[in-house]
């Protein structure tokens, strides 16, 4: 197996993108090569770690210090309340 | 395509064509549409949120100066996460950012803040070619090909960048990742 395709093989089932079949005999492979072995488990565990990491918070109070500087740099923010003719497409009212 | 994404795409097309065509209005929506992504963003690439507050601001005022260059094409979000990341990479270029501890501000449990504030700072720690591809693929879970024109990379060089990011991460991880299970 050339390094390239042995990468791309091990990244994929790190990030379960591969089909089931591949995934099998990927498992299977592994099963008499230590070394493959580790790789696929610790970076399947690592993407795992990674996607369930919790998200930096975006507070309010940050939100409000970005529309601030950009208020001071002479960006005009609007609010919904005047939203323009072209926003306010309506449907009847059913019933 | 999901309903929302379908739905969420129309409504950003329609506020990319109102800015386009000066409506005061669009630049709001916009903004609403993507301050949390962007700033989510910044942050993972700088580390803390004086510094990913500051570039939020930059690319927000960078999309609207360049407004005319818009096109409702759905590549805008390819185009803004774009600024942010340039904006980043000069930013870490100049300052050389001071080595701030990793802002402890997650509300949720002691665990969790714990495992943010280790897997945040582990990723700082990585080369940025390594870094951003691993923040837009596994934390921001961008699909690659998308990942790979904001980086203006190729889908092949991407996913081998963020092999090689994954194996650097996980070796800085080291027996972290044992506990963090």
């Amino acid at each position: 197996m050339s390094e390239e395709f042995y990468q791309k093989l091990v990244d994929l089932y790190a990030g379960c993108e591969l089909p089931e079949d591949l995934e099998s005999a990927l498992e299977k492979a592994a099963e008499s090569d230590p070394q493959l072995a580790f790789e696929m488990k610790s970076l399947r565990e690592l993407v795992h770690l990674l996607r369930s990491s919790p998200q930096p918070e975006f507070t309010e109070e940050s939100n409000q210090r970005i529309l601030m500087k950009l208020m001071a740099r002479g960006v005009q923010l609007q609010s919904e309340e005047h939203s323009p003719g072209h926003m306010q497409y309506r449907l009847p009212i059913q019933g | 395509m999901p309903d929302d994404t379908l739905r969420d795409s129309q409504s950003e097309k329609r506020w990319l064509n109102a800015l386009a065509d000066g409506d005061p209005m669009a630049f709001s929506r916009l903004y609403e549409m993507y301050n949390e992504r962007i700033y989510r963003y910044t942050f993972r690439l700088l580390g803390n949120k004086a510094d990913a507050e500051d570039a939020t601001q930059e690319t927000f005022f960078r999309v609207l100066r360049r407004s005319s260059e818009l096109r409702a094409d759905g590549a805008f979000r390819t185009w803004i996460f774009r600024i942010a990341r340039n904006l980043c990479i000069d930013r870490l270029r100049q300052h050389k950012l001071i080595e701030l501890p990793v802002d402890a501000q997650d509300s949720g449990s002691e665990d969790r803040a714990t495992l943010r504030i280790t897997v945040q700072q582990a990723l700082r720690d990585l080369p940025i070619e390594y870094r951003d591809p691993l923040v837009l693929c596994d934390l921001e879970d961008m699909p690659a090909r998308e990942a790979a024109d904001v980086l203006k990379i190729s889908v092949p060089a991407l996913k081998s960048r963020l092999y090689r990011g994954r194996k650097a991460l996980r070796d800085k991880l080291g027996g972290t990742m044992e506990k963090l299970k």
